[in-house]
């Protein structure tokens, strides 16, 4: 295919070269212990959560918007599931159900708010982000949530072939998103309204309806992200969710999603997750202080930022040469 | 076509002051209403000190927020910009024992150099202002962790300079002249956010300065063809952000007794709450200075009150969400309402 | 063919402006029709009723006899109006296919079905004789293509009506070509055409027919174009009643160019321009849209980047890197051609907006301003240029267009600019408050001011000027001094811009 799409697929091979070579990297400093088949269960592990939730930004940015709450659903999704396991004693399905869906109805919340008043995604977030953090707050105080069934947490140590399920779970979301993005209609209404809403709103496209999709199905997509936390983790406190806000934007920022909105890039946005996780083994391995890669992800992000804006407006002076606006 | 004129403006005028005016007459009805339901609420030292000595630092860093709204941007690091100036301010009585007010100049300045980096990059980049502030906000706490993790072992300065107390725990009951003291509820870090409130009403009100940044955030391109010098506001406007927020910052580790990487990190959205509810446009051009306190003062009554009530931290938070809300809605009903009335008028 | 569309006595209004006036138009099917107007002859306003933006207020519109109503553009599309616009509207992501197909994209049961979506988009393009690849992302085509494609997608939606707005607007020789070549084709299919264009070469090598607006009236009604020479034309949408004024003849002092531009190359399109200003002069620069006179001046006020030549300022070799120092150094002032989004701040009062170039000379010690000082200010030039309001706090946004367009011209007398450039300053604003503009503007040169006009408004330059100079392409293409007979003037300028249109066509 063509440019942009170009580019991105030359963003999704540097990234898939950067991970295989970062990966075999670490490995080998390692002395090979990165191989081994408990090191890459773990590692698939805890790739799970990241990519999840970087397609949850992912598909907010595509309509132009940001979701400052990622983290706040997410935790108050499996605060919701794992008090009705232990405090209401729910049948597993029920539970983790009852959480995803009230995941689901926190983006769309979040899609009401932002069609009704007009504001950005990122100042109705910030508000939603205070309500459920209070929320997550109000269902475990500060206490870790960690009675429920045995089957919930065995389910996160089930291992196909040497890759855990959750991880699976992840990429089969991954799989299903990119081929929504790709065939559906309602997806390319979505992507239309972020890339040029009103050449979409001129083709009958509905711009409320596609951001409010984008942000229901950010809910949805972080449902599944709170189902794979209370498999793998150990428990569900106040704090889940807290340290998610970064990397759902490092990730598809980095993969090429645009700020501006219309792209989505899934493989990309995967991949990106993948090496920001060998970042922190890195940090681990080399006893790195966390805080530095904080910074590092920030001003890559930046940079990412700042070069695409900057291609953007050097195109966009070369169009407008000789272009005169009628005045009446 | 006059008279409809005069009543016209006289009208915009009134929902003018009205803003403060609901803000105050909330903030009264509000206080009453938890003073009657629990008497516990009334109590000077557990309530009502705490309460005024909270309202003063918020409002310094709703003011900080409202400066970089004035000319349109939003400002998504000023947590971290108080803690940045937080740090400095500890660094500089612990490692170099410098007095209280030395090393709070030198914070606040370390404020300003941030604000004034991020005004710069948003200038020359000319990307957008909450990406620049957003990325912002995660370096800079990644570079304060940093910081207080190599440079302390406790992660935070706890040198407490001569006078820290005074600002903490000070109160006018410590001001005593010819035998009368004045009442101790009210705490002397309420004098310099007062203060603060009154120089950004004097700038926004009565200077040039002031003007042109609410110019450059009413219509940006009118204020550069008009010749007012849009870039160097900008980032003057993020400047100033920086040293208030860390101004605020600064007095937040006075209160706390140390300075700690903690510091700023529950600031982004009571910067918000106070300048939104005085009705401040998240657009630019328009801001409201006094009622930045009002609505400050009016969130924290209403979160002191539930606290007192026995209701937790988890309400108050929803709460606040709502709260916020709330008014970036009536905002922008009460902007279309005088839309309409702009578009009949001819 | 049949007649498709017809517009009957349509008549539309604003707060202060008769936009359009009874204005008629019929287009059958296999027909070119041009639709004329200079600027505030009420075209666009037009184009926006029949494409739905507007809502109609009087008259008719009719689709094969029947009245219609758009209340959206997709209605309007819907019944078989297609426009493109002067302004892309594609999705630069997506391919030419999905584009092409996006109004109504082929899908079973909520999927693309790409196969058919590809097959329709082909059909479209072919029927156009167009080799663009429909698996091509938009991003990557010429903006020529790119108006190819929306052309194709207006034909995929069973366009029977198709309104061109301006479509050489950023194209030219063989991309404009091929453009024509498609226009051909759709006509030859039946397709109504209505091809809105100042370019009159083009418009008489491509319609058929032609209607011509002029204030808000229809005075060439769909009339065949062979009917007509140019000259013909350009006077139907230039001329005007003239109301007997008196003449005023003024004399300026000759001396020293206030302002003087050396063969100025621009960035933007300019070579080697040159002109020179006079203090207590309004020399006029006339030219049709799209002529290149407001992007020459923004480049002298540092909007677009010079490539070569000088700029004087009395005499002084002058560097002008943005209005600061166009204002401040050199005391130059601009009256915006969009008062709205660059000459005023709507939502701020007439005293802000008046006193804002002056806030810099306002301001004592800390920088205060105090409000009475401005207000003694804003409310000197009110009375001066007698702008009819009861307060100057009341919003700029209120005004009318007159009123707001003196707001716009009082920042600068308060700045006490020595030179000001005026850009189109009476589009929109009714007759009266026209005059007394003009007024204004020679009594500010009268007091030494040196006035640069821009206006395609001919009765204007004619009635104001004293020196005429002709632009066209980017180009100056004439000069003279100004006689105030019209009937004189009108024509030298028309050579002149005809004459320059037979040096680029040759």
């Amino acid at each position: 295919m063509k440019y942009l799409k170009k580019r991105v697929r030359t963003t999704e091979f540097s990234l898939t070269v950067l991970f295989i070579a970062g990966f075999i990297a670490l490995a080998s400093t390692s002395g090979g212990v990165l191989f081994s088949d408990q090191s890459i269960r773990s590692f698939l592990t805890y790739l799970a959560i990241p990519i999840l939730i970087g397609l949850a930004q992912m598909v907010v940015l595509a309509v132009g918007q940001l979701n400052l709450a990622v983290g706040a659903m997410g935790g108050a999704s499996a605060a919701v599931m794992a008090q009705m396991m232990v405090a209401l004693n729910s049948p597993i399905w029920v539970a983790l159900l009852a959480g995803f869906l009230a995941a689901t109805l926190m983006g769309a919340l979040n899609g009401v708010l932002v069609v009704v008043t007009g504001l950005n995604g990122f100042i109705i977030t910030l508000g939603t982000l205070t309500i459920l953090e209070g929320v997550q707050y109000a269902l475990v105080r500060s206490f870790t949530i960690d009675g429920y069934p045995d089957a919930v947490k065995d389910f996160g140590k089930i291992v196909y072939f040497n890759v855990p399920s959750v991880f699976v779970v992840a990429i089969i979301t991954a799989v299903i998103l990119s081929w929504f993005f790709r065939t559906h209609v309602m997806a390319r209404k979505i992507l239309a309204t972020g890339a040029n809403p009103l050449a979409a709103r001129l083709s009958g496209v509905s711009n409320p309806l596609s951001v409010f999709l984008a942000h229901t199905l950010s809910g949805a997509l972080l449902g599944i992200a709170a189902i794979v936390t209370i498999t793998s983790l150990g428990g569900i406190n106040r704090s889940i969710g807290g340290d998610w806000l970064l990397s759902s934007f490092a990730a598809p920022i980095i993969a090429g999603v645009l700020m501006s909105g219309g792209v989505v890039a899934v493989y990309g946005t995967v991949m990106a997750a993948g090496v920001i996780r060998l970042v922190d083994i890195a940090r681990a391995q080399y006893s790195l202080d966390p805080s530095v890669i904080n910074f590092t992800i920030g001003t890559v992000v930046l940079s990412t930022v700042a070069l695409s804006e900057w291609r953007r407006r050097r195109s966009e002076t070369k169009r407008q040469k000789h272009v005169e606006v009628d005045s009446e | 076509m006059v008279n409809n004129d005069q009543r016209l403006s006289s009208r915009l005028a009134y929902l003018a002051t009205d803003q403060r005016m609901i803000l105050a007459v909330l903030v009264i009805a509000v206080f009453i209403a938890f003073a009657i339901r629990t008497p516990a609420f009334l109590s000077g030292q557990f309530v009502i000190f705490p309460l005024i000595r909270d309202t003063a630092v918020i409002t310094i860093v709703g003011l900080a927020q409202l400066v970089t709204l004035s000319i349109g941007h939003l400002n998504l690091a000023v947590g971290r910009m108080a803690a940045v100036s937080a740090m400095v301010a500890g660094f500089s009585y612990e490692r170099l024992g410098f007095a209280i007010l030395p090393g709070l100049i030198l914070g606040v300045l370390a404020g300003a150099f941030v604000g004034m980096i991020t005004g710069y990059i948003i200038v020359k980049s000319r990307v957008n202002a909450f990406i620049v502030t957003l990325a912002m906000d995660f370096a800079l706490l990644g570079l304060v962790t940093f910081t207080y993790r190599s440079l302390t072992e406790a992660a935070a300065f706890t040198a407490k300079p001569a006078g820290m107390d005074v600002v903490r725990a000070g109160s006018l009951g410590d001001v005593c002249v010819f035998g009368w003291c004045g009442p101790s509820v009210v705490p002397l870090i309420i004098f310099p956010a007062l203060a603060l409130v009154g120089l950004m009403s004097f700038l926004y009100y009565r200077t040039r300065l002031g003007r042109e940044l609410l110019a450059t955030g009413a219509n940006l391109r009118a204020a550069r063809l008009s010749g007012i010098p849009v870039d160097t506001r900008v980032i003057q406007a993020h400047t100033l952000s920086g040293a208030l927020a860390g101004i605020a910052g600064i007095f937040l580790a006075y209160v706390n007794g140390s300075f700690s990487a903690a510091i700023g990190s529950e600031l982004l959205l009571p910067s918000f709450l106070g300048p939104v509810l005085a009705g401040t446009l998240l657009s630019g051009g328009v801001v409201g200075v006094f009622g930045t306190m009002l609505g400050t003062l009016l969130t924290l009554v209403i979160r002191q009150g539930l606290l007192v009530q026995g209701i937790g931290l988890e309400t108050l938070n929803i709460a606040l969400g709502v709260i916020l809300l709330l008014a970036l809605s009536a905002n922008k009903i009460r902007t279309s309402i005088t839309g309409l009335f702009q578009r009949k008028v001819a | 063919m049949s007649e498709i569309l017809k517009v009957a006595q349509l008549s539309k209004s604003f707060p202060g402006v008769k936009a359009l006036s009874k204005v008629n138009l019929s287009l059958r099917g296999g027909e070119v029709q041009a639709l004329l107007g200079e600027n505030g002859a009420g075209k666009s306003t037009l184009i926006k009723i029949l494409t739905g933006v507007y809502q109609t207020e009087d008259g008719q519109v009719l689709l094969d006899g029947e009245p219609v109503s758009f209340d959206s553009p997709l209605a309007a599309t819907k019944s078989g109006i297609g426009v493109v616009h002067q302004e892309r509207n594609l999705i630069p992501y997506f391919t030419v296919a999905e584009n092409i197909v996006l109004q109504n994209q082929p899908q079973r049961r909520g999927l693309i079905d790409a196969a058919q979506r590809r097959e329709t988009a082909q059909k479209a393009l072919d029927s156009l004789g167009l080799t663009i690849d429909p698996d091509e992302i938009v991003q990557n085509l010429s903006v020529a293509q790119m108006q190819l494609v929306e052309i194709a997608k207006a034909l995929a939606t069973e366009t029977r009506v198709l309104l061109l707005d301006e479509p050489t607007a950023s194209i030219s020789g063989s991309e404009a070509k091929k453009l024509f070549e498609v226009v051909a084709t759709l006509k030859a299919q039946g397709t109504a055409i209505l091809f809105v264009s100042h370019k009159l070469e083009e418009v008489f090598e491509v319609c058929d027919t032609v209607t011509v607006l002029r204030d808000g009236e229809s005075v060439i009604e769909s009339s065949p174009l062979s009917d007509y020479s140019h000259s013909q034309i350009v006077a139907a949408m230039v001329g005007r009643q003239l109301a007997e004024r008196t003449k005023r003849f003024r004399t300026v002092e000759p001396g020293e160019p206030a302002l003087e531009l050396k063969e100025l190359t621009t960035q933007v399109g300019h070579t080697d321009v040159s002109l020179a200003l006079q203090a207590g002069e309004v020399l006029g620069l006339y030219g049709l849209v799209g002529a290149g006179r407001s992007e020459l001046l923004r480049s002298v006020l540092g909007l677009h980047p010079i490539v070569s030549g000088e700029v004087f300022v009395k005499g002084k070799a002058a560097n002008i890197r943005d209005m600061r120092d166009a204002l401040h150094k050199y005391r130059i002032g601009y009256v915006t051609e969009n008062r709205k989004e660059e000459g005023l701040f709507l939502d701020f009062s007439i005293n802000r907006n008046i006193a804002v170039t002056v806030w810099r000379r306002l301001q004592q010690i800390l920088g205060i301003i105090r409000h009475e000082k401005e207000t003694e200010v804003s409310d000197r030039f009110v009375e001066r240029l007698g702008i009819r309001i009861s307060s100057v706090m009341q919003l700029a946004g209120n005004l009318s267009g007159g009123n707001q367009q003196k707001v716009s011209l009082a920042k600068w007398l308060a700045a006490e600019t020595e030179i000001i450039i005026i850009d189109e300053p009476t589009v929109g604003i009714d007759v009266r408050t026209k005059a007394n503009f003009h007024e204004l503007i020679m009594d500010l040169a009268d007091e030494g001011m040196a006035v640069l006009l821009i206006s395609s408004d001919l009765p204007e330059m004619v009635a104001i000027a004293d020196r005429v100079m002709v632009m066209r392409d980017y180009q100056f293409v004439g000069e003279f001094p100004n006689s105030k007979d019209y009937a004189e003037m009108s024509t030298k300028v028309m050579d002149a811009i005809h004459a320059g249109s037979a040096r680029q066509s040759a």
